[in-house]
């Protein structure tokens, strides 16, 4: 079979600390959607998918020192590849080994926490460094002695999903044996007040596709693969594999997708392309949907573009987790995997009513059905639109 | 198996500077706001595009270095984009946080995220093309000859626009170059140190 090797995943998310946990949850259909209790903000009315593990419960798990300077992002970001490492069967990561991160955030959070202190309080300057956004990648790789290649990403919402398809070309090119991609993200004033002022944050919990959707809600998470070449391989089991990826821009505003989704339809063609499969091959299609007006309606469109009257069975599973921003595309890689896995499209939660404008109906509940291939979109800001498919 | 490819065309702007393939082409007198310098370059090059008195400073730096480069006419529009820098978006960052104890400015928030820069340019020349931003604290010619490679290799593109456009506490530093399979000096990391560097040499 063609395609990179998938042989170890770890996750965290609102629905779970585990990939076990995470599949419990999308199994039965439980959200982990609550209002903020550890990001302290104003906004107490905006319903988020927050992890309920504070930084200094974290570090305590991680065994950190108590004067360490690990951002939120990078202590989650740890917390899922301890994970990965434990299923792929080895002890460490052998030292060849490349860690490509999406992030959209980095490290304000500790900024935000800490930039009015700076001036009096010398212990906190350690975090000065760690709004760069490299500075989460670089201690994330630090914690496991990773010292091969080492990079982060920056596209927004489609962060963790080019860092797939950034390791993915790398194994195939030969540069790499083995590289661990995804992305962390995690929830700040910063993000919640900056949606919210787009006016695309919902009060309600978010409704994917459905007709009266009123918009997304913020969610934290990290994810996290273990890309192989195969005939290389130092994991012990093959999860999954990723046989094609294509990123398109959509060329149309900073924010927003364009009417005619012209991106969605471009990366969608390109994934296929590249994986040389028909459209009619794809079994399941995890999609963007966050739940807002404008993605949710242009991403359909595509869709259909794609698709035509055939159109796979397809779900958001956003309304589990939240838009968890740069570390979606990885979650949702691992969806997509266990998808495949148990022969299980997890349901599209809080849909009532087809959009008026393309009439479509995502999957409302939980579907048994062999599923060969998935198909995963991540459409982020500034046009970014990157599709994934998995077998 | 490695490809061989040519670096084509190559900008600068550096110490109110501008340099088109090593050529100083546009000067403007030394400590100018960041500001006036980027209209000034506009101005010089008779730009006529509304749009980029909207955009902020990271991304008029990155629209102005490819219409320079390409002397605004981008007509493969398979091109790809591939960017990096060091500082992210902060310099916005920090503006729209200032904003943030009174009221979230979302003209600024939409700027927080560095690849809104491609989408600036993708959006000038209308290329729906891949495009990726890499984030890594100094310069790193061998990331970008990588991905290039992989792009070629791939048949995904014949051109590839790289960008190395760092913006923080009004400094900047921004080293663009336009690859092609041929007609140029060759892509390797050696001469993109020498083009990245050439006052220091």
């Amino acid at each position: 079979m063609e395609g990179v090797a998938v042989t170890g995943m770890g996750i965290i998310s609102a629905i779970g600390r585990d990939v076990e946990e995470a599949h419990f949850s999308l199994k039965i259909g439980k959200d982990g959607i609550s209002y903020p209790d550890i990001l302290s903000t104003i906004h107490q009315n905006l319903p988020v998918g927050e992890i309920k593990l504070s930084n200094s419960e974290l570090s305590e798990i991680l065994n950190l020192p108590e004067d360490h300077a690990y951002t939120r992002a990078a202590l989650l970001g740890v917390y899922a590849i301890r994970e990965l490492l434990e299923n792929s069967g080895m002890e460490r990561f052998p030292g060849d080994t490349g860690f490509i991160s999406g992030t959209s955030v980095g490290g304000i959070d500790k900024t935000e926490e800490h930039f009015y202190n700076y001036k009096e309080n010398v212990a906190d300057r350690k975090y000065i460094q760690a709004q760069h956004p490299g500075f989460t990648t670089e201690k994330i790789a630090e914690y496991f002695g990773i010292n091969g290649m080492v990079t982060t990403i920056s596209t927004a919402c489609s962060s963790s999903a080019n860092a797939i398809m950034m390791g993915a070309q790398m194994i195939e090119s030969g540069k790499l044996k083995r590289v661990i991609v995804g992305g962390s993200d995690c929830l700040t004033k910063f993000t919640l007040n900056g949606f919210n002022s787009l006016k695309i944050l919902s009060e309600n919990k978010s409704r994917p596709f459905d007709n009266e959707r009123e918009g997304l809600n913020l969610g934290e998470a990290a994810g996290y693969l273990l890309l192989e070449a195969e005939d290389q391989m130092a994991g012990e089991n093959i999860l999954g594999r990723v046989v094609g990826y294509g990123n398109a821009n959509d060329a149309f505003h900073q924010t927003a997708s364009s009417e005619n989704g012209e991106g969605a339809f471009n990366a969608i063609s390109r994934a296929l392309k590249k994986a040389g499969l028909s459209a009619s091959e794809v079994d399941y299609i995890n999609t963007h949907g966050t739940g807002t007006r404008n993605n949710d309606l242009s991403e359909s469109v595509a869709l259909k573009r794609v698709f035509g009257d055939h159109i796979p069975e397809f779900s958001s599973t956003k309304g589990y987790t939240g838009h968890t921003l740069g570390a979606a595309g990885a979650i949702e890689a691992i969806f997509s995997l266990l998808s495949i896995q148990n022969g299980k499209i997890f349901p599209n939660l809080n849909f009532s009513n087809k959009m008026a404008e393309t009439n479509l109906a995502p999957v409302t509940e939980i579907k048994s059905k062999h599923i060969e291939t998935v198909l995963s979109n991540s459409l982020g800001f500034g046009g970014n639109c990157t599709s994934l498919i998995f077998q | 198996m490695s490809i061989e490819l040519s670096i084509i065309n190559s900008v600068t702007i550096r110490d109110s500077k501008v340099y088109k393939n090593g050529q100083l082409i546009f000067k403007s007198e030394p400590d100018l706001v960041i500001s006036k310098f980027l209209k000034g370059i506009y101005r010089d090059q008779n730009l006529k595009y509304p749009k980029f008195f909207k955009m902020d400073s990271l991304s008029k730096f990155g629209y102005l270095g490819v219409e320079i480069l390409t002397n605004a006419n981008i007509q493969d529009k398979e091109t790809a984009l591939i960017f990096a820098n060091s500082a992210s978006s902060l310099e916005t960052d920090e503006a729209y946080a200032r904003t943030m104890a009174e009221f979230p400015s979302p003209s600024l928030f939409v700027y927080t995220l560095p690849n809104i820069m491609l989408g600036e340019i993708s959006i000038r020349h209308q290329l729906r093309s891949e495009n990726i931003f890499l984030v890594s604290e100094a310069f790193d010619p061998a990331l970008f000859i990588d991905y290039s490679r992989g792009l070629f290799q791939q048949e995904k593109a014949d051109k590839v626009l790289c960008g190395w456009v760092n913006l923080h506490n009004n400094e900047y530093d921004v080293f663009l170059w336009e690859i092609a399979r041929s007609g140029g000096i060759d892509f390797n990391e050696e001469e993109l140190k020498k083009l990245y560097l050439p006052t220091h040499e």
